[in-house]
């Protein structure tokens, strides 16, 4: 019920974040180097030729007319026509969706199973010295890995040795599933190295920070086993830092994947837009970045509105400054 | 009858970055089933030390090198750890000085309740019914709420009733009332007091609250640098005191002077007359230093008995 006082803020603010968002994408895609008219005439066309197609792009107005002329159309749905392929934008991104978002829920999910638990472990055992050095050093190597670098490394090896997965071999999940599935194991498991030890890290530190806490020590006075405390106290109070690190950690997928998707030969939105950048081809780029802008930033929201639900006090205060 | 509570000669030392200080020196009390004692003495006396240990939830960098601590007759120090969960569980209980900090924030008071009341009943009747016995007003709102949304008081009566709820044998109280309202204070105390003889619970009370001592507590023991240095009947302890320290306590009770009237904490006095006191101490300290490395910090400041006893 706190959630329906700063919600509508809340939104309105998320507007605001991906009108600004589009403005910069539109002015940083248009004064990129090159020029569309002449990538696609070639060397040889000649300047009415090129006019004639600018015009009939519409690149011959001014850019605030194509700036509002463009986001009349995406409010209604219409990325208009990529300028390589001729076809729908919004038609080649959907077809490409499914799989980045597949890899990058594949990643998530490998960061939430074995990041978490990581965290929690070595946050418990922080005392003892072993398993903690052990979880730190760990994280340190991970989160210092660049993921092209590991990308690289992961796609020599299973490609020189026979080591059971294949790279390079891709199956849509749209059309088998499984084999989809299988196919992004390696590029989900790159894509998820940075992500499980900042993950473990932040939950380290998150649980260690919980452990000290009066009503801790309150629970261990009333005789309470330590997995207990662990499950109903600590968890839910660590939890809150490791969800705000969820939504750095969606921005980092975002990213990633698109050099993943390149190292892999993935054909996701990532490597899409790589190529849509090479072409020039404006509407593509437009979308496709306003498309991650946006996924972030909805990301946030649902963040901002799970913490809320995990620690009462965050919605209060947010009620309070709306109020 | 053999005491329920004996504490027998005990040291522990906290090593705190390569220096070891000393909270208890040789501290000892027996309490008999059913007694209150109030536990007195100025701040770093070692009565919250005094009070952990009896149910070893010291610190990780506490030791104990001499002494036993007897409940019931098992020896608290060297008990094992699920033993030891046991005795906590179902012999003491702990009420500590800020109660809102002892309740989970993220969790309601119902919930926080109902897992703290595991193994007993602890459905939405029994849970009104704990709250009503700490007479809480509307028990049936207060258990949707999460800690950050009640007051002191009602945090504290909430930890009472987590408490009381098993009926321990011994409760411990940490200066309960320090954080609280002077209005809520005596309703607080009187509450803890009342649940405790009805359940013939042998109360441990903690207090710099001289008055409320002499009021609710049959015996009085007051601590000093580690130790217990007087101990008996409380109008005795508080009436006509023998040991200097003790004197200049019950001097300072600001309960005692008029409105005005400068408090006597006579701080000089006690520094001399504690004077054996502090022999004792140098050569605990030096044995103390015998386990460590470093002999280098022989000229340690003593503490000195400052006049920590202010009237408020």
């Amino acid at each position: 019920m706190r959630l329906l006082h700063w919600l509508p803020g809340r939104l309105l603010s998320a507007i605001v974040v991906l009108l600004g968002a589009s403005i910069l994408i539109f002015a940083a895609v248009r004064s990129l180097p090159g020029d569309f008219a002449q990538i696609v005439l070639g060397p040889l066309s000649n300047e009415e030729q090129r006019e004639q197609l600018r015009q009939s792009f519409g690149f011959d107005r001014s850019l605030p007319e194509q700036y509002l002329l463009w986001l009349g159309n995406a409010a209604r749905g219409d990325f208009g026509l990529s300028l390589a392929s001729q076809q729908p934008v919004l038609d080649e991104l959907a077809s490409r969706l499914p799989v980045t978002a597949l890899l990058a829920g594949m990643a998530m999910l490998v960061t939430i199973a074995i990041g978490i638990p990581l965290g929690v472990y070595a946050g418990t055992h922080a005392s003892t010295g072993r398993g903690s050095a052990a979880a730190r050093i760990v994280s340190t190597i991970g989160i210092s890995f660049p993921e092209f670098v590991l990308g690289c490394l992961v796609v020599f090896l299973f490609s020189r040795f026979d080591l059971g997965l294949s790279v390079g071999a891709f199956t849509s999940p749209t059309t088998d599933f499984g084999r989809g599935v299988v196919s992004l194991l390696l590029p989900a498991l790159v894509l998820s190295v940075f992500c499980v030890a900042a993950t473990a890290r932040t939950t380290r530190d998150a649980v260690i920070g919980v452990l000290v806490e009066p009503h801790i020590a309150a629970s261990v006075a009333r005789g309470e086993p330590k997995g207990f405390i662990i499950r109903h106290h600590v968890l839910r109070n660590a939890l809150i830092p490791v969800l705000t690190l969820t939504a750095t950690i969606t921005a980092y997928l975002l990213g990633g994947a698109v050099i993943v998707e390149r190292v892999f030969n993935v054909p996701g939105i990532g490597s899409y837009l790589v190529l849509a950048l090479d072409r020039r081809d404006y509407t593509v780029i437009q979308a496709g970045v306003l498309l991650a802008t946006a996924v972030f930033v909805i990301a946030s929201l649902l963040i901002d509105v799970l913490t809320g639900l995990v620690d009462p006090r965050v919605s209060v205060a947010k009620k309070g400054r709306g109020a | 009858m053999s005491a329920i509570l004996d504490i027998q000669d005990v040291t522990v030392e906290y090593s705190t970055g390569g220096t070891i200080v000393r909270a208890l020196d040789g501290a000892s009390l027996a309490v008999r089933a059913g007694e209150t004692v109030g536990l007195v003495g100025e701040s770093g006396s070692g009565k919250s030390t005094l009070g952990s240990l009896v149910g070893r939830l010291l610190p990780g960098n506490a030791s104990y090198p001499e002494g036993r601590v007897l409940v019931d007759g098992h020896d608290v120090l060297q008990l094992g750890v699920k033993e030891l969960r046991t005795l906590r569980r179902e012999q003491l209980g702990f009420i500590p000085q800020d109660p809102i900090s002892a309740l989970d924030p993220t969790m309601r008071i119902g919930r926080q309740l109902e897992l703290a009341l595991r193994g007993l009943p602890n459905d939405r009747a029994a849970l009104v019914g704990h709250l009503e016995r700490v007479r809480m007003r509307e028990p049936e709102r207060v258990l949707r709420l999460f800690p950050h949304e009640i007051s002191g008081g009602m945090a504290q009566r909430i930890v009472i009733a987590m408490t009381m709820a098993r009926s321990p044998r011994i409760l411990i109280a940490d200066e309960p009332t320090a954080a609280l309202d002077s209005n809520v204070r005596s309703e607080v105390t009187k509450l803890v007091f009342g649940l405790a003889r009805d359940a013939g619970t042998t109360v441990l009370w903690l207090s710099h609250d001289l008055r409320s001592v002499g009021r609710w507590c049959e015996r009085v023991a007051v601590m000093y640098a580690g130790r217990v240095v007087e101990d008996g009947p409380a109008e005795q302890v508080l009436g006509s005191p023998t040991h200097p320290y003790t004197v200049a306590l019950a001097a300072a009770d600001p309960a005692g002077v008029q409105p005005g009237e400068r408090i006597e904490t006579s701080s000089v006095d006690v520094a001399t007359l504690a004077e054996s006191f502090r022999d004792d101490e140098r050569a605990a300290k030096r044995r103390a230093k015998t386990r460590k490395t470093d002999a280098e910090s022989a000229d340690d400041p003593e503490p000195a008995p400052e006049e920590e006893v202010v009237a408020r």
